[in-house]
């Protein structure tokens, strides 16, 4: 009886586990270019939002995934000028963003009325001759995104580290000022940094409206965006260990609801502490291993001024 | 003659380059201003230039509210006279202010030290919970329970920022995620709290049994509480420390540049230590504001908003204690303005959060023109 219950965990796990992945992965897109985006929170939120609106609307959970991805650009456009343009410090553009997004979904979500109500998510997708296995086969048998997350992982990671596009992206990152001498323009590249590691960020949230929970409900990433930006520097802006990162919290997740159903008695809310106390504890363990730190952006943060350039 | 002949070889290399890139960049007469860095601006026009982008900020924010549904009539009218002019909620706003003071405070001498606290929800929380112990287990005679409450919401939330405080000193963990993540794990701890064993036993809804009147802060009369006095000598207290003290000295030092701080003998570490720990105190300081002073009880969700709050705040004030003092006192007088549009036109609480995040976005930017200027560069420089 225990191997069911270890299957429907392992099962399970994907689900909780690609939010985390997406928004990490569109994290090191932005931070490989330099730009810190700590508003990670609110453009999963928007995402979640302009997915659900989407998903009441016409009901196609694929347009609602890249209507949320086009919102969440949107609204990032906000964030990059303020941080490409103005120069404003990056903390204090996220946070800002962070919060100009929880007041703006809230407000939007309860006066379009799309709080609470349910919609059609869409079918598990069975990955043909391994569903078929005996037992492990329902280890295959998940949504489409979830499948479809990995080859967006393949691209990003083969674009970050062995197209010349993705070199010139994390030059401006490394060094804005010799990226700058040349020839590479250090504020397009950070801006298409920024939206398309948006839109992926969108897309996360949008997975937790649309295909995950199916429905809104005003600040329901509940820290998730966060998480995702410890994630990442837990993978040190390397996608496939952000990969990992985000199995590992979704394992941890997704064995909630198992013990729970198991009949294992917790206290409720010290269970629901858990991610965040792992995200500090993954933090603390990064900090003392001291492990690849020489592999943080090195112009992270900062931003580029081009008449201060010597 | 042999100086100019050098200068002549040296020239071109240099120059060359230069009115080849200008040349480039500047095709048709279109490019005619340049964007500079500007030495320095008079206090006048950058107090010109905060006004403008302080109102912008309401603009765009009275155009939202219009567009949610409320009279732009009414919307002057409820702000400005009903807010400020009206004894009644003139006292609801300073009743507000209290706690926003604090955390205003809190917010920003932790920023002065560098350090990014975005965890005073965590330690509001966490004060509220000190203090409430107190009362629920009678600790200590009845003339000094207040004190002990006192003691016990300033301990907690200072405890519970000395961890992020050491992880980021010692170890350099990034205070952000931590405090954040700090603040998730108290918020559910205080549910834990309130619907388990805390849970008031009279009506069983999630909420820690009444303080005795002992236990409240008491009213100056008028309907005044005296949380705004606390906040106020907290405010002055803050002041002296940061403007007057040799610890404010320090940390001017500290936030202007660590390195060379500690070059120059200034005890860095320390100094970050108090900022960041008397940054958790006041934070707790804040939550016995709300529960002995407003609440009157622990209740599940009285810290929201707050965080964000004391954040913008300090954002808003440049960490002056003064300057926090002043705008707290806005901050809770939009939030009475938020509480009662969302009585009277069913707008959400959030769009309180979203009229400070776009100010906050407005003053942010407005930066930008402090520090730089267009300076016209001319036709004749392309040739």
């Amino acid at each position: 009886m225990s191997g069911g219950i270890v299957l429907n965990w392992l099962a399970s796990t994907p689900d909780f586990a690609v939010p985390y992945a997406l928004a990490a992965l569109g994290l090191i897109i932005s931070e490989r270019a330099g730009v810190l985006s700590l508003g990670a929170e609110g453009l999963m939120l928007v995402g979640a939002l302009a997915g659900i609106g989407a998903q009441i609307a016409m009901g196609q959970p694929a347009v609602s995934l890249v209507l949320a991805m086009l919102a969440a650009s949107a609204v990032s456009l906000l964030f990059a000028v303020m941080v490409i343009w103005l120069r404003v410090n990056q903390v204090i553009a996220g946070l800002a963003l962070v919060f100009f997004c929880q007041g703006l979904t809230a407000l939007v979500g309860s006066l379009a009325e799309w709080t609470n109500h349910a919609t059609g998510g869409i079918g598990a997708m069975a990955l043909w001759p391994l569903s078929l296995l005996p037992g492990a086969g329902r280890l295959f048998e998940q949504n489409a995104m979830v499948w479809l997350t990995l080859p967006i992982f393949l691209a990003v990671a083969w674009f970050l580290s062995r197209t010349s596009a993705g070199l010139r992206l994390r030059a401006v990152g490394e060094n804005p000022q010799a990226a700058d001498a040349a020839g590479i323009r250090v504020t397009v590249w950070r801006l298409a940094a920024v939206l398309a590691g948006s839109a992926l960020v969108g897309l996360a949230g949008a997975y937790i409206s649309v295909v995950s929970t199916k429905l809104w409900i005003a600040g329901m990433t509940g820290g998730r965006g966060w998480i995702a930006v410890g994630l990442v520097i837990f993978a040190r802006w390397s996608p496939w260990k952000a990969l990992v990162g985000a199995l590992l919290f979704g394992c941890i997740e997704a064995l909630i609801p198992q013990l729970a159903a198991a009949g294992v008695q917790l206290p409720q809310y010290f269970v629901m502490m858990t991610p965040y106390a792992v995200t500090l504890g993954v933090m603390v363990w990064v900090a003392l291993s001291r492990r690849g730190a020489d592999e943080e952006p090195g112009a992270l943060g900062q931003p580029y001024v081009r008449e201060e350039r010597r | 003659m042999v100086d100019a002949t050098l200068a002549a070889i040296a020239q071109p290399a240099q120059t060359d380059p230069d009115a080849a890139l200008r040349a480039r960049r500047q095709p048709l007469a279109r490019r005619r201003y340049a964007l500079e860095i500007r030495q320095h601006m008079g206090w006048r026009r950058q107090a010109l230039i905060l006004a403008a982008a302080l109102l912008a900020g309401l603009a765009i924010s009275a155009a939202i509210l219009v567009a949610a549904g409320v009279p732009a009539d009414e919307l002057a009218n409820e702000f400005v006279m009903q807010t400020f002019f009206d004894g009644q909620n003139f006292r609801a706003v300073l009743f507000q202010a209290a706690p926003m003071i604090l955390v205003g405070l809190a917010g920003s001498l932790a920023f002065r030290a560098r350090f990014w606290n975005l965890g005073l929800e965590g330690q509001m929380i966490w004060g509220a919970i000190g203090a409430t112990a107190v009362s629920m287990w009678q600790i200590g005679p009845e003339p000094l329970r207040l004190p002990l409450m006192f003691a016990a919401a300033i301990g907690c939330g200072l405890l519970w920022v000395l961890g992020p405080a050491w992880l980021k000193i010692r170890l350099g963990v990034n205070e952000i995620i931590s405090t954040l993540m700090l603040n998730y794990m108290a918020a559910n701890f205080l549910l834990h709290l309130v619907y388990g064993s805390w849970k008031d036993p009279k009506d069983n809804f999630p909420y820690s049994p009444q303080f005795r009147i002992f236990e409240r802060l008491p009213e100056l009369g008028a309907g005044v509480s005296s949380a705004i006095v606390l906040a106020a000598v907290v405010a002055l207290f803050a002041w002296w420390l940061v403007g007057v003290s040799r610890a404010g000295l320090y940390l001017r030092f500290v936030d202007a540049n660590p390195r060379v701080a500690h070059a120059n003998g200034v005890p860095v570490r320390r100094t970050i230590y108090g900022a960041v720990l008397l940054s958790g105190a006041m934070a707790g300081l804040a939550g016995l504001a709300v529960a002995s002073g407003q609440e009157g009880r622990l209740t599940q969700a009285f810290y929201q908003g707050y965080g964000f709050s004391g954040i913008l705040i300090a954002f808003l004030a440049r960490n002056n204690p003064l300057a926090a003092t002043v705008v707290a006192l806005l901050v809770a007088a939009l939030f009475v303005t938020g509480r009662s549009l969302q009585v009277f036109y069913q707008v959400p609480f959030s769009m309180v959060q979203l009229i400070q995040a776009i100010i906050v976005v407005c003053v942010a930017s407005s930066d930008f023109f402090i520090r730089h200027r267009l300076r016209r560069v001319g036709g004749e420089a392309v040739q």
